[in-house]
């Protein structure tokens, strides 16, 4: 059973250092907790690229599909028949082709944060400290119980100012 | 993301100082934004007393408008053919003041001008309330508000759908989908801080609420990594979806073959002018805030001086506007179009195009001077003027074009009536009730992103920067 050990920096350069040394030995899985984001801890958990930008692409698309569609079939379902002008124009329907797919596409996204980011989340779970959204860092690693041990040392080495396990 | 650079005085700097390292030297360390900023959310005797005004100017709206729906649109100023008035012209003023937010939050972000940072959360909830304001209007202006649904495409038992060449209906789609957009940036933005707010809350009944708005946010690097991607995809739409929209509020006059009305210079004209009237609104409503918060060191002189740089600069298209206007008639050679822009600037309406000209064209020009734009004072005050001007150069769109078209039997007047102006200061009292409303429950200014820009506590040997 995966047992959790928790530790809170003050500093960004010490939970970076204990970042790389946790990765480095392979004690468990990582999670993060920075106030505000850090390219510097980015880089430390060498996090994998968002997925987001692909549900923005697929709604955007499918938005633009949409908005073209209805004000082409609205207006071939009921027609207004003036002489000279098509029945339906393309390209006062560009502005309907472009707003639905700026709707889309934005809700799309938001979707896709939520979806990935695991929101929304019913409880804070194991890990967390209100003190992650003041001006501490965290790290949360979640490892083997043998491994416990490793990981609290590593942790308090780099300075964390409080260690604690976490089931 | 923000680069981390070591703080320095809050002195005039040359030659730009609207770049990405943007500094507050007087803020020091995550803590104090913190305690800074949510201490504004305390209510205030003050703060009551300009709600209980606000709800004041919103009843006389309401009572204006109950009126106008018991006895019909003879109330209001109409006078064919001038059958837009004082509504038409306030909703395309809202939607106006409406667009500043969207350009700082997300062009500003875009380009990395740093001096957003403290003052979009103020403009991001701006426009929010203001686009809530204008969308108010065209439904007072058609006198049966109870059928403005007909507007919607959807299916219904007449098997009816509404005309999709009609600017009007570009309008339903441009105005709806902005006002989404505009309120999902915002809220999205808000994630984080209502998050802090959540953890700081003793009261349990409100730290359930902020708990449940905040979604559960924890600050994970992982939630922060997909927050920033879509952020900027947020950013990316919302940029041409700001220059669409007051373009597509354009074409409800520029499709008409009324004279001052039929030309294509409109939409890059209500562009520039959105943004200037947008931005005048900031200035009335963040010089104030910051004086009252006491958050000068956050909304700090130089930031004010870049939004200043700015104004001026939207200031002068908006002037280039007023005059390629007269220049296209001119070379134009229609009659008709001259006789309108004679009209506007020394006949019926002389009036209300000289206070456009002299708010928007002339007072903005004395932002050339630093000292001017240093100096809130007469930013404030020159944002009303700015507000003031922008309402009548709606007016001066509007109304001198309707009443002065191709035959002399057309030619009339107009003039607004007390059930107009109620429902106008209405509106005003709507949009401040919401403001006042916000800026005791959320952050005023976003703290997530100031604290971006203070340099983190470091244990080796001093700020380092990130990318």
């Amino acid at each position: 059973m995966m047992q959790g050990m928790m530790g809170a920096f003050q500093e960004l350069d010490a939970t970076v250092a204990a970042i790389e040394e946790l990765k480095h030995k392979k004690i468990g899985q990582i999670s993060v907790f920075t106030p505000t984001p850090r390219h510097e801890l980015e880089h430390a958990v060498h996090a994998p690229q968002s997925p987001v930008r692909r549900y923005t692409l697929i709604g955007a698309l499918s938005g633009m599909v949409f908005g073209y569609w209805i004000a082409v079939w609205a207006s071939e379902y009921w027609p207004l028949v003036v002489g000279g002008k098509a029945i339906a124009t393309w390209i006062p329907y560009t502005i309907f082709g472009f707003e639905v797919m700026v709707l889309v596409g934005a809700l799309s996204t938001v979707a896709g944060m939520f979806i990935h980011a695991r929101i929304p989340r019913l409880t804070l779970t194991v890990g967390y400290d209100a003190r992650f959204s003041h001006g501490d860092y965290g790290i949360w690693v979640e490892c083997a119980p043998d491994k416990l041990k490793d990981a609290e040392a590593i942790l308090r080495h780099h300075g964390a100012v409080e260690v604690r396990g976490d089931r | 993301m923000a680069t981390i650079a070591q703080p320095s005085h809050d002195g005039p700097r040359r030659p730009n100082i609207a770049s990405a390292n943007v500094q507050l030297p007087a803020v020091k360390d995550y803590e104090q934004v913190d305690d800074e900023i949510l201490a504004t959310l305390v209510p205030t005797k003050k703060w009551f007393a300009l709600l209980a005004l606000a709800v004041c100017f919103l009843m006389v709206g309401i009572a204006s408008w109950m009126y106008q729906i018991h006895e019909g649109l003879g109330v209001a100023g109409y006078n064919p053919p001038v059958m837009w008035g004082v509504y038409i012209i306030t909703f395309v003023f809202w939607v106006g003041i409406g667009h500043a937010g969207t350009l700082i939050s997300a062009i500003l972000y875009l380009f990395r001008a740093g001096f957003r940072t403290t003052i979009y959360r103020c403009a991001e909830a701006m426009t929010v309330f203001a686009v809530m304001t204008a969308g108010l209007f065209p439904i007072i202006h058609i006198g049966r508000p109870w059928k403005f649904f007909w507007l919607i495409p959807y299916p219904n038992w007449r098997l009816l759908w509404p005309n999709f060449k009609s600017p009007l209906v570009w309008d339903v789609f441009a105005i709806s989908t902005y006002l989404t957009i505009s309120t999902t940036f915002l809220f999205i933005g808000l994630i984080p801080d209502i998050a802090t707010l959540r953890d700081r809350c003793v009261n349990p009944v409100r730290k359930q609420i902020l708990a449940m708005l905040s979604f559960g946010w924890r600050n994970s690097e992982a939630e922060w990594r997909h927050f920033v991607r879509a952020y900027l995809f947020l950013a990316a739409f919302s940029t041409p979806l700001v220059l669409s929209v007051h373009s597509v509020v354009s074409f409800d006059f520029a499709m008409a073959l009324t004279p001052g009305w039929h030309t294509t210079i409109f939409p890059p004209y209500f562009v520039a002018g959105a943004i200037f009237s947008g931005i005048g609104m900031v200035f009335t409503i963040i010089i104030p805030i910051r004086k009252y918060f006491k958050l000068q060191h956050y909304v700090t002189l130089n930031h004010l001086d870049a939004a200043a740089k700015l104004a001026l600069f939207t200031s002068m298209v908006v002037g280039c506007a007023y005059i390629v206007e007269f220049f296209i008639a001119w070379y134009g050679g229609v009659q008709a179009e001259q006789d309108y822009f004679w009209n506007r600037v020394f006949g019926q309406w002389w009036w209300a195009a000289w206070i456009m000209l002299t708010c928007n064209m002339i007072l903005p020009l004395s932002l050339f001077s630093q000292k001017l734009r240093r100096n809130p004072s007469w930013l404030w005050i020159l944002s009303i003027f700015i507000n003031i001007g922008m309402w009548f150069e709606r007016f001066v769109i509007v109304v001198p074009s309707l009443s002065h078209e191709f035959e002399p039997w057309q030619w009339t007047t107009y003039s607004p009536t007390w059930v107009d102006y109620g429902i106008l200061l209405g509106s005003f009292g709507w949009f401040f009730m919401w403001f006042l409303l916000f800026i005791k429950q959320f952050p005023v200014l976003a703290i997530s992103e100031i604290k971006e820009i203070i340099p983190p506590k470091m244990k080796g040997k001093g700020p380092r920067g990130g990318h």
